[in-house]
């Protein structure tokens, strides 16, 4: 008995990958132009900032939480960066800001969830407005842009941040580095320390993990200021790969990572879940989103079939804990 | 076992979902080849592949532009693509919808840019890979990378400008604005979708700076509201106040448009495009409250573009009239640039042209055929 449930333990762990590579391998086949190193590069591209959202609210779901509030954050803090530069403040400041920004988000859901006890989904929901609000009332409701590479002030954001001249090559696609680099520490938090054992004890059961003694408020803070941090730092990828901010935008940004995480296989419910489940998610999402548009199909397609693969990867994974809670029995 | 099967399922369902993807780009791709293979062949060898990137969907207008291109590429025996983000703001999707066409190799590209420094560093790239660039609705100013090669758009501030002309003839108008005093001042109201793209900027400058013109005959002016277009000036009895909604979404219009609504003095409005008509027809009834004996009966308002609703609010008389630009052809032209532009000829700037309907124009075969549903 006991063998058997360790295969299935990892075949979960291969399903995920293995839809991953066979997307990829059949857009090759029937898109246009997919298999290409422009193709590749726009994957990555449009997964960096997607990416950081996810890392941080991986934390979030895991301890049974939920962060609304991810996508405009990162939308205003990119906004303040922008608009502080524009007002003449040395870039690297702005750059501080932009991820202070999104700390500062962290902090205020982590006191609003684990200090003064408001479910987490209306702490962030009215953070997400707040935050939005925010950037718009800043800027006076105006796009603030960031540097172009072209710049000469300035110019080293993008090159800094998204692309560079890197061994050899024009336009090395540098974020990769970043994301690679986030990925590392995010695992290393969730999977080798004692905050991310607590995590996962908050999420299975957050009586029991106070009982033993562990200052549950504290840690939920930390885990929200640790999001922020990620979110912060979306925020930095997302202007650097789209350079112009708009206000009043951001809303259901935070569906995508939320959809990278759950598509990654960390549970809703929490207490399960892993950073490299999220990473392919996320990717699996790009994919998807790249892949449907070189078959020639439009946007809305796009979001269908999203929606299609979220319900199916939720799906699998309820029958995956049916499954495991049978073999327990 | 179990688990392996599910793995099956999965798999096949993509699948499916992929080919129903893939089968119908080709279907609509067949199409537009079958239909406009005699002029194909007349024109070049092959089908030339051009994506058209416009601002979104959700509008009539786009439909409308599409339906130019549409016919434009049936003639050259193009194979279109004509896609765009979800919504106005979306310029991440566009971002990425520009480079997944690029990664295509097109001949040419069309272009309506929501936010053209996004997009300097692709066009670098185009630049680089030698593919022409034709934009249509919206120029990229200034482009650093020179692969934009035309621009086929409307010049908004010209065509806004219309509309305050009409202002001016309007006799009721003239009246209040004779009338008013710095204690006791007539209001102007204009409503852009947004603070950030050209179009809507233009636009509002088009429309602030004629009626300025204007009104400076009857008393001073003073511009408010948003920043990009304020010019204020000490006792004005005239008052053009700008009021852009947080999103362009159409609720976040109508919250707008019901503070201007609740201004004194308010006797006339101009909205910049067919979603600033949309959130204003919520905020009055859908009109009605514009008809006559309506809690807005004496309220002058013009608009800008078309679609069904605000054609019905011109029709009744409860809009002065509004402004439009030929998507139709802004659409038509631009496939025809792209395709001029990949064969190597020179192509240079065109203006779409603008005009002025009301009640009593519209049904005119020439006006009927710009002003779409």
């Amino acid at each position: 008995m006991k063998k058997l449930s360790g295969d299935k333990i990892d075949m979960n762990k291969l399903l995920a990958p293995a839809a991953l590579i066979i997307l990829y391998i059949f857009f090759s086949a029937f898109g246009n132009n997919f298999f290409s190193a422009d193709t590749f590069k726009n994957i990555l591209e449009a997964s960096y900032y997607i990416g950081f959202m996810a890392f941080g609210v991986t934390f979030i779901i895991i301890t049974g939480g939920i962060d609304l509030s991810l996508g405009t954050v990162m939308m205003c803090s990119a906004l303040l960066g922008a608009y502080t530069f524009k007002q003449g403040c040395p870039l690297i400041l702005s750059v501080l800001l932009t991820i202070l920004v999104g700390v500062f988000f962290g902090l205020l859901n982590g006191l609003l969830i684990a200090k003064l006890k408001l479910p987490p989904f209306i702490a962030t929901l009215g953070t997400q407005m707040v935050s939005q609000g925010m950037g718009s009332i800043i800027t006076k409701v105006q796009s603030q842009t960031w540097p172009t590479a072209t710049d000469l002030t300035g110019g080293w954001f993008k090159r800094t941040f998204i692309r560079a001249n890197l061994f050899g090559i024009n336009g090395f696609p540098v974020g990769a580095l970043w994301l690679l680099g986030a990925f590392v520490i995010a695992t290393l938090i969730l999977h080798k320390t004692k905050f991310g054992r607590y995590t996962y004890a908050m999420g299975s059961n957050e009586e029991a993990t106070r009982l033993s003694g562990i200052n549950v408020d504290n840690w939920k803070m930390g885990i929200y200021i640790l999001s922020g941090l990620f979110i912060g730092m979306a925020g930095l990828m997302y202007a650097a790969a789209y350079t112009t901010i708009t206000p009043g935008t951001g809303n259901g940004q935070e569906m995508n990572g939320i959809t990278g995480v759950v598509i990654g296989g960390t549970s809703m419910s929490g207490g399960s879940g892993t950073m490299v489940g999220t990473l392919i998610g996320v990717f699996i999402m790009s994919v998807l989103k790249t892949g449907l548009s070189s078959c020639g199909l439009q946007a809305p397609w796009q979001t269908f079939f999203t929606g299609v693969v979220v319900i199916l990867a939720v799906l699998m994974d309820i029958q995956r804990t049916k499954a495991a809670n049978r073999a327990k029995k | 076992m179990k688990m392996k099967k599910r793995i099956a399922l999965l798999l096949a369902l993509t699948m499916v979902a992929g080919m129903t993807g893939c089968g119908a780009a080709s279907t609509e791709t067949t199409t537009t080849d079958s239909s406009g293979t005699e002029e194909a062949a007349e024109a070049s060898g092959e089908t030339m592949y051009i994506p058209l990137l416009a601002k979104g969907f959700q509008h009539q207008y786009w439909q409308t532009v599409y339906a130019g291109a549409k016919d434009a590429a049936e003639k050259y025996g193009v194979e279109l693509y004509f896609d765009g983000p979800p919504s106005e703001t979306d310029i991440d999707a566009q971002v990425n919808m520009f480079k997944q066409e690029l990664a295509k190799n097109p001949v040419a590209m069309g272009l309506a840019a929501l936010s053209p420094e996004s997009l300097y560093e692709v066009l670098d790239e185009c630049a680089e890979k030698n593919i022409p660039v034709v934009c249509f609705d919206a120029g990229v100013p200034d482009d650093p990378s020179g692969a934009v090669v035309a621009t086929a758009s409307t010049d908004n501030e010209a065509a806004a400008s219309i509309a305050a002309e009409k202002f001016g003839e309007c006799e009721k108008l003239v009246e209040k604005m004779k009338n008013a005093t710095p204690e006791n001042p007539v209001v102007i109201g204009v409503i852009p979708q947004d603070a950030v793209s050209a179009t809507q900027i233009g636009r509002g400058k088009g429309f602030v700076d004629k009626m300025k013109e204007i009104a400076s005959q009857y008393g001073t002016v003073t511009v408010t509201g948003h920043e990009v277009w304020k010019d204020e000036a000490d006792n004005a009895s005239i008052i053009i106040d700008v009021e852009v909604p947080a999103t362009t979404e159409a609720v976040s219009v109508q919250t707008v448009a019901n503070s201007l609504l609740s201004t004194k003095g308010l006797a006339a409005v101009f909205l910049c495009n067919e979603g600033a008509v949309t959130g204003f027809l919520a905020a009055v009834s859908d009109g009605e409250d514009l008809a006559e004996g309506g809690k807005y009966a004496e309220l002058v308002v013009a608009g800008f573009d078309a679609g069904a609703a605000q054609k019905n609010a011109v029709r009744q008389g409860w809009f002065l009239g509004s402004v439009s630009q030929n998507p139709y052809m802004i659409g038509y032209d631009a496939v025809e640039m792209c395709v001029k532009a990949a064969k190597g000829e020179t192509v240079s700037d065109i203006d779409t042209g603008a005009v002025w309907y009301d009640a009593s124009n519209m049904d005119d075969p020439e006006i009927a055929q710009l002003v779409y549903d």
